[in-house]
């Protein structure tokens, strides 16, 4: 016994008795990091979900009059009914935004959805049977963790018609292979404790041990990290939408408005900036909370997976 | 001895990863839809052309056959022509009509061998500098667990993962770029154009570096032998220059084998940003181009970067840390 | 012992930051020059915290708060990193965890000199090498100058203890603590650790302050013995004195908590000889790893090899070795999570292998196993009910209210108020965990129960609690029982026959009272020299293990596996290997000195 484990012996008289994910997800909320992403990502979704039907403006909708209005309080030529101002044909870069944003955001989670799912399925498999069922999972991975996901998507999109549904499958279907490889190695470990081999003795079924037993206890924590990733596959979608290959005009996404601003950037340099401050916004609020169960977990976890 | 069988196994096992990786590619961009002879031809090309012009390039036939016949050319070195670029350089455009199959088209190995010298510089300035970023950030937030150091390190890799790389492209293009004059941004000439996209690709790449180090190193300074070191004896500085840093750079060292493929998804698109001449820009050319032959070549050339990468981290790695298998 | 102490410890207090309990409180003692000091304690009792103290080794959070440690006359608490780390030289501790002390990155021998340089820098680096290498030899580390450039990971626990001590004497201190340092090793390696302990002392000059959980091993390396609870010296007397007075209540524990092997009361059982309900024969069971530095090749392991015993209905029948003999191997070959890859194993004379789909579930029935780890075999945030009518409900038996009276009943049968039926298992002590399993497995009615270490998590008074509640299941069920364990003073009250394991092979079967007191193996009689007891040692280590680490199952040697460690070994040992052969009255041994006995009549013995 060390000397901290000694520390920790008297200090914390009582095992905590609530499973390791309310673990890790109770210190993961305690943190300051945690709380300072919550508060900002509640905000910019109330706005998202409120704010576009509420001010009755319609993204698409042109105004050649209002048009290249600046920011508020920044210029002269700026108007209180356009907060972030307009683009070159007049339409409301805030309510663009907000959409926007809620595209972003839904696609991000269904990818994370898909990924989470395929990825789950086919870790605990290789996982738990091991041998040539492992094998053949794992190579497979392998081959698309070496091909550069964003290639992949934009080959695919770049010759099919990037509709929603067909960039959701294919980011998600490009990116499940981290979670295949961890579901592995995690299921693995589980796999060789004492409660998986007593359940064997019981005579339950590996069906029944995998997903009644393990899948439990492993995937909480799997979900936790996953958060990361909604806010990675929203930069994606972003990047399809820049180069042309997401959800297309005249849906607003953060992609094409920049893109677009792209073109006006010395003249009106808000155009393409904005959307990217809130879109930085939105992810930073999110990588917060991400990255702070993903450091819970990894405390909990002791440093383990 | 042990080195030699590790590179033939590992050798062995990439070829099998990079065929998987053309078999994939190469079903997946006959599957979907649109007709890249239509494309190569011109809209306005009568269909009897665009057929007899795919019958001669062997498109009708079943896929395997096709990617068998490809494979039989990729084993002897040859990686096929362009389908719309001619070997002078420009590319054509692909909506008038003018019969390309008979002007000479550029070899695909030939393109790519062009580019790659490029990406390869834009990436290792990256590298270099997301390894600069993620040390003087990400040890003392290692070093120092919960405390202001670590926080820092928390909050600069949120914000960092945080920057789409094609806006932070075009912000700081504006700032450092447009109104500074600090900087060129904009084509290649010369080293000076490569420090603001590898800059980007830098900021994109050293958030998870930094994660990984500080909690590889906050969790190597918990082993016992840090703390043993210390009633043996050694100082504190000792302690965690010659043990600490060098067990913590595992991890790192093997991260940077899996982000290679991260990493050439972001040179794809600040390459594009920056118009800069590397083998990203080829590849968004090529799909918005539906250059099928280049973009076939591309994935072969990035997998097999990629193995050879991997098994460099590996063998890197292995000598850090004998416990690694071979 | 009238020299001038060179250490002198004065009401040495430590506490934690900002709490006001102490963790150790007015601790004093002195140690002379040349002397071995014991100190043991419970767990909990600050031994190790002393440890650290004592070498001005103490982390945040934990302070001291009063009393000097005096080295030499200085106080050397109170002195500045730098001025600490030159008397690291003279101070020197090797801890508990001797495969997590060195950097595993680096070769063993480079860390070493490494030490000695920032202890001792005006040594040069060639002589440091040589010196280092010249001790390596001392503790009798094999082929010292070629491992000095083995990693950590390639030296096995005893080794590497062993390096750890060529590493605390290697700047020649005039004092070592030793916290538990046998702790994590087998007995027999533990024994050869302490030997060599003993003789570096006389050799070098070294004085030890020797700390351990347990009274017998302390005994054996000191004369002197401090006793620690809860933070406070309570006692302090010759260790002869000591075991014959205790005189403070936890000692008295101690000493009478400690298993007796030879003088015990226990009467042996006579074993009933009932039907063989299992009958082993020949089985084997090798794992293939991947080989190091191979293209393809595996390594191969074999973990079971050619093992043969039957036992008898209504017997206890134990399976005893260190770590690595294999007998979790066979444990999962005896319960049928794996199939032997050669041999057959028949349970009530149908071969287990064949076994599938619904015959296997059936099998289970008859065959159940209790786990070794109270924590970890249960199924978290599952009420104990729940956990217990488990397998009913796997096995279909019975409607939810016939399942629960069962459940009721076992539990109350195993010793568990039926109040738990609803609870979670949060806060049950070990013992009360391990009732939990063995309600969990009795539940199906099996005539088997093989218990894998079933024991081993628990202290001693839960032991015999638990041992009894076996007796009563038997006495009323009929059971078989198969303790597979390290713990030769457990097999020694619990089993009738024993089977004795090393190297995958069972290399001695007997009867419990010839086992002990007339073991049929060298092997054996090394196991039983090792033992710690505070019984006069029927056979000692000296006479009964040679130095030597037990050869590594990937390059299995050619003859006896014990050959390399047996001090009786002669020639044909090394290039045969022995079978079991009889011994008379059924006892079994596979050694080429009982052939002088009988025959090998295996057949026939087993029958």
């Amino acid at each position: 016994m060390s000397a901290v484990d000694v520390v920790a012996f008297t200090a914390t008289p009582k095992r905590s008795g609530s499973s390791i994910s309310q673990r890790i997800w109770r210190l993961a909320v305690s943190s300051t990091e945690f709380r300072i992403g919550l508060v900002v990502f509640v905000l910019l979704a109330l706005a998202a979900a409120i704010y576009p039907e509420a001010s009755g403006i319609d993204p698409t909708h042109m105004n050649v009059r209002a048009r290249l209005l600046e920011p508020l309080f920044i210029g002269d030529h700026w108007s209180i009914a356009h907060p972030l101002g307009t683009d070159q044909i007049g339409r409301d870069m805030l309510v663009r935004c907000l959409v926007g944003l809620r595209y972003s955001f839904l696609i991000g989670v269904a990818t994370v959805a898909l990924m989470l799912a395929v990825g789950c399925a086919l870790g605990m498999l290789a996982g738990y049977y091991g041998g040539m069922v492992d094998t053949l999972i794992m190579r497979i991975t392998d081959a698309q963790l070496s091909i550069p996901m964003i290639i992949l998507a934009i080959a695919v999109l770049g010759v099919s018609r990037p509709t929603i549904p067909a960039i959701i499958l294919v980011l998600g279907l490009s990116s499940w292979p981290v979670y295949a490889r961890v579901m592995r190695s995690v299921v693995m470990n589980e796999r060789g404790r004492e409660y998986v081999r007593a359940a064997q003795i019981m005579g339950a079924s590996n069906l029944r041990i995998m997903v009644g037993l393990i899948a439990p206890l492993v995937i909480p924590p799997v979900i936790f990290v996953s958060v990361l990733d909604i806010a990675r596959m929203m930069i994606f979608e972003s990047v399809l939408g820049f180069i042309g290959l997401g959800v297309q005009p005249p849906t607003p996404t953060f992609g094409n408005i920049i893109a677009d601003g792209r073109k006006y950037l010395l003249d009106a340099w808000w155009i393409a900036t904005m959307p990217g401050v809130f879109l930085c916004l939105t992810l930073t609020s999110i990588n917060l909370m991400g990255a702070s169960l993903e450091r819970a977990r990894h405390r909990i976890f002791g440093g383990l997976a | 001895m042990e080195i030699l069988s590790f590179l033939a196994r590992r050798i062995a096992q990439g070829l099998v990863i990079v065929f998987l990786v053309s078999g994939l590619i190469f079903t997946l961009l006959r599957v979907v839809p649109g007709d890249p002879v239509r494309l190569m031809a011109g809209g306005m090309a009568p269909e009897a052309l665009i057929n007899e012009i795919a019958t001669k390039m062997g498109l009708r036939d079943p896929i395997p056959i096709q990617f068998m016949r490809y494979m039989g050319h990729v084993v002897r070195g040859d990686l096929g022509e362009s389908f719309v670029r001619p070997a002078n350089g420009a590319s054509t455009g692909g909506s008038s009509f003018d019969d390309s199959t008979r002007g000479a088209r550029a070899k695909v190995l030939d393109l790519i061998g062009e580019t790659l010298p490029m990406t390869l510089q834009l990436a290792g300035v990256a590298v270099a500098m997301a390894l600069v970023i993620s040390a003087l950030i990400g040890i003392p937030g290692g070093l120092a667990p919960g405390r202001w150091p670590d926080r820092l390190a928390f909050y600069v890799s949120s914000v960092f993962i945080s920057l789409p790389n094609f806006w932070l492209g075009i912000v700081l293009t504006l700032l450092l770029s447009v109104k500074l004059g600090w900087l060129p941004a904009i084509g290649y000439g010369g080293f000076a154009y490569t420090l603001l996209p590898a800059f980007v690709l830098a900021v994109e790449l050293s958030p998870v570096l930094i994660r990984t180090l500080t909690g590889s190193l906050a969790s190597i300074m918990q082993e016992p032998f840090i703390a043993v070191g210390a009633v043996r004896g050694l100082s504190r500085r000792r302690i965690i220059a010659n043990h600490a840093l060098r067990n913590a750079s595992v991890p790192l060292l093997n991260l940077l084998g899996v982000q290679f493929s991260g990493l050439l998804g972001g040179v794809l698109i600040v390459e594009y940003i920056f118009d800069y001449p590397g083998l990203g820009l080829l590849t968004i050319n090529a799909v918005l181009q539906r250059d099928f032959p280049l973009i076939q070549g591309i994935a072969i050339v990035t997998s097999a970067i990629f193995v050879f990468i991997n098994i460099a981290v590996d063998l890197a790695a292995t000598m850090i840390d004998p416990r690694l298998e071979y | 012992m009238s020299a001038e102490p060179i250490l002198r410890v004065r009401d040495l207090s430590v506490g934690i930051a900002g709490n006001a309990r102490p963790i150790l409180a007015d601790v004093s003692f002195d140690l002379a020059p040349r002397e071995i000091l014991g100190i043991i304690g419970a767990s909990g009792s600050g031994k190790t915290v002393l440890s650290r103290a004592i070498v001005n080794w103490l982390e945040a959070p934990l302070v001291v708060t009063g009393g000097s440690v005096a080295f030499k006359g200085r106080d050397i608490l109170k002195l500045s990193g730098g001025a600490m780390r030159a008397t690291r030289r003279e101070i020197a501790y090797v801890g508990a965890n001797p495969m997590g002390a060195l950097d595993p990155t680096l070769p063993v021998g480079p860390q070493i000199v490494e030490k000695l340089h920032a202890v001792a820098p005006e040594i040069g680096r060639e002589d440091a090498k040589r010196r280092v290498i010249t001790l390596l030899d001392a503790v009798r580390i094999p082929s010292a100058a070629t491992r000095f450039h083995d990693f950590p990971s390639q030296f096995s626990g005893g080794m590497m203890q062993r390096a750890l001590i060529v590493d605390a004497l290697v700047s020649n201190p005039a004092f070592l603590v030793a916290d538990n340092v046998t702790q994590p090793l087998d007995v027999t390696v533990a024994a050869q650790v302490l030997r060599l302990m003993r003789e570096l002392t006389v050799s070098f000059d070294t004085a030890i302050v020797f700390i351990s959980s347990s009274l017998p091993t302390a005994c054996d390396a000191a004369n002197m013995i401090l006793v620690l609870d809860e933070g406070r010296v309570v006692e302090r007397q010759q260790k002869d004195a000591l075991v014959a007075n205790p005189t403070h209540a936890y000692t008295a524990d101690l000493v009478a908590n400690t298993p007796k092997i030879w003088t015990g009361t226990t009467p042996p059982r006579t074993p009933p000889v009932g039907e063989p309900v299992l009958s082993v024969r020949g089985a084997s069971r090798s794992y293939h790893v991947r080989k190091r530095g191979s293209f393809a090749g595996t390594s191969e392991v074999r973990a079971v090899r050619n093992v043969t015993f039957d036992v008898h209905a209504g017997e206890n029948f134990g399976i005893v070795g260190e770590s690595g003999c294999g007998k979790s191997s066979l444990m999962r070959l005896l319960s049928r999570l794996e199939r032997p890859d050669g041999g057959q194993i028949l349970c009530e004379g149908v071969d287990m292998a064949t076994l599938s789909g619904r015959d296997l579930l059936a099998f289970r029935r008859t065959v159940q196993l209790v786990l070794q780890d109270p924590f970890g075999s249960l199924p978290p945030r599952t009420a104990v009910g729940a956990m217990i009518e488990a397998p009913l409900r796997i096995h279909g038996l019975g409607d939810s209210k016939a399942r629960r009276e069962r459940v009721v009943a076992m539990m109350r049968e195993v010793g568990l108020s039926p109040e738990l039926y609803d609870q979670l298992p949060l806060g049950l002590s070990a013992g009360q965990r391990q009732r939990i399993n063995v309600a969990r497995a009795m539940i199906l009615e099996p005539r088997i129960l093989i218990m894998d270490e079933t024991l081993s998590a628990l202290d001693q008074a839960e032991q015999f609690k638990l041992l009894a509640l076996f007796e009563t299941l038997q006495a009323k069920h009929g059971l078989t029982y198969i303790f597979i364990s390290h713990d030769m003073a457990l097999v020694r009250r619990t089993c009738d026959r024993v089977a004795v394991m090393y190297l995958g092979e069972v290399v001695e079967i007997s009867r419990n009272e010839r086992l002990f007191f007339d073991p049929g193996h060298p092997y054996s009689r090394a196991l039983l020299s090792a033992i710690p007891t505070l019984e006069e040692k029927r056979y000692r280590t000296e006479d009964c293990l040679l130095d030597g680490e037990p050869p590594n199952p990937i390059d299995l040697p050619v003859g006896c596996g014990f050959a390399g460690r047996c001090p009786n070994a002669f020639d044909r040992c090394r290039v045969e290997s022995p079978v079991l052969m009889a011994r008379g009255n059924r006892d079994l041994a596979a050694c080429f000195l009982v052939e002088r006995e009988a025959a090998p009549v295996l057949e026939e013995a087993l029958a």
